[in-house]
């Protein structure tokens, strides 16, 4: 009974922080790194001042890392293929420079941070690899474009 | 004859345990410094690898569309990266299935009655799982990983197989420690 008045609320916040912020990130990766962006490096807890004032702060942060884990396993299980057009999509978003971007995303590997705790080792292996091919085939596309003009 | 050939043999066998060594020694170095540690610290046998991954990691999908983009350095990186993948993933299950077994033998030494039918089928399916994750750590990198899917999620099944019995085993045994205390 006390589980199922806990799960209620977070089940709710979840839900608000699906519909009011996820739904505006275009792309999967995107939505990682904002959950990822919502803990805090130092405790690895997770914080959101609109959810916890919604909700209180420790429904916020299950509901957030749980958002998260779900983010990480969803992409985790795109095919390499998915994986680029969900990178260049995030390219995209934030309208960085395209070379500058792929090069400093190879070179400090940022999207190591966005794993959440307490996941399947392998798993996250499967996810840094990926995206280090995913980041490699779009040097590869750019470099080919670049030739060919 | 048969002496040259017994060398032979041996030399073989002894070179395929070197390179199985080196290659060890290699994806352990790729692996993030917190892996051994997990590997023997974790304690929860329901937090194995999901079964899609899995399949994801043996899968011919990815590799083919690498192959389309006909660059030789795309596909040695992928190679590289997912035999290293695939060789935590062995290496994950071999951990796990021997810490779930070591639990069970624990529990097993504390139990007043143990099946000898359950036992030997568990003892039997444990030892046709660390034959597999063998056999896996030593072919992954020979040949394709696709040609060795059907041999890793045998042994993802296997380990599922086995904690699920040994689960049951274990909530058996403090229903019946329970039904103990009732009773007296």
């Amino acid at each position: 009974m006390s589980s199922a008045v806990k799960l209620v609320p977070v089940q709710e916040a979840y839900d608000d922080l699906l519909t009011r912020t996820l739904v505006r990130i275009p792309c999967d990766l995107g939505r990682l790194i904002y959950l990822a962006s919502t803990r805090d490096y130092n405790s690895g807890n997770y914080y959101h001042e609109g959810l916890a004032n919604r909700f209180r702060p420790e429904v916020a942060r299950k509901a957030l890392e749980i958002a998260h884990r779900q983010a990480f396993y969803k992409l985790s299980a795109f095919s390499l293929q998915s994986l680029v057009s969900d990178l260049e999509a995030y390219l995209q978003s934030t309208r960085e420079n395209p070379h500058e971007f792929l090069r400093a995303w190879q070179r400090l590997e940022p999207y190591r941070v966005a794993i959440p705790a307490e996941v399947n080792l392998t798993v996250a292996r499967l996810f840094t690899s990926n995206l280090r091919l995913a980041l490699a085939i779009l040097r590869y596309r750019q470099a080919q474009n670049h030739s060919s003009h | 004859m048969i002496g040259t050939t017994t060398a032979l043999i041996g030399a073989a066998v002894l070179l395929v345990v070197i390179l199985v060594w080196i290659r060890g020694q290699s994806a352990s170095r790729h692996s993030p410094a917190v892996m051994e540690d997990w590997l023997t610290g974790q304690d929860d046998i329901t937090d194995a690898c999901p079964p899609e991954f899995v399949s994801q990691i043996f899968s011919s999908r990815d590799f083919e569309f690498i192959s389309q983009m006909e660059s030789v350095d795309l596909k040695r990186l992928f190679l590289r990266e997912r035999n290293a993948v695939a060789l935590l993933w062995v290496q994950q299950t071999a951990a796990a299935i021997r810490r779930i077994m070591r639990r069970h033998l624990e529990a097993s030494r504390l139990s007043a009655d143990i099946e000898f039918k359950t036992e030997a089928r568990i003892l039997l399916q444990y030892g046709q799982l660390r034959l597999i994750c063998g056999a896996l750590f030593l072919l992954i990198g020979l040949g394709g990983l696709q040609r060795l899917q059907w041999m890793a999620l045998r042994a993802d099944k296997l380990t599922q197989r086995i904690s699920n019995v040994l689960r049951e085993f274990e909530s058996g045994a403090q229903s019946r420690e329970m039904d103990g205390m009732q009773s007296s």
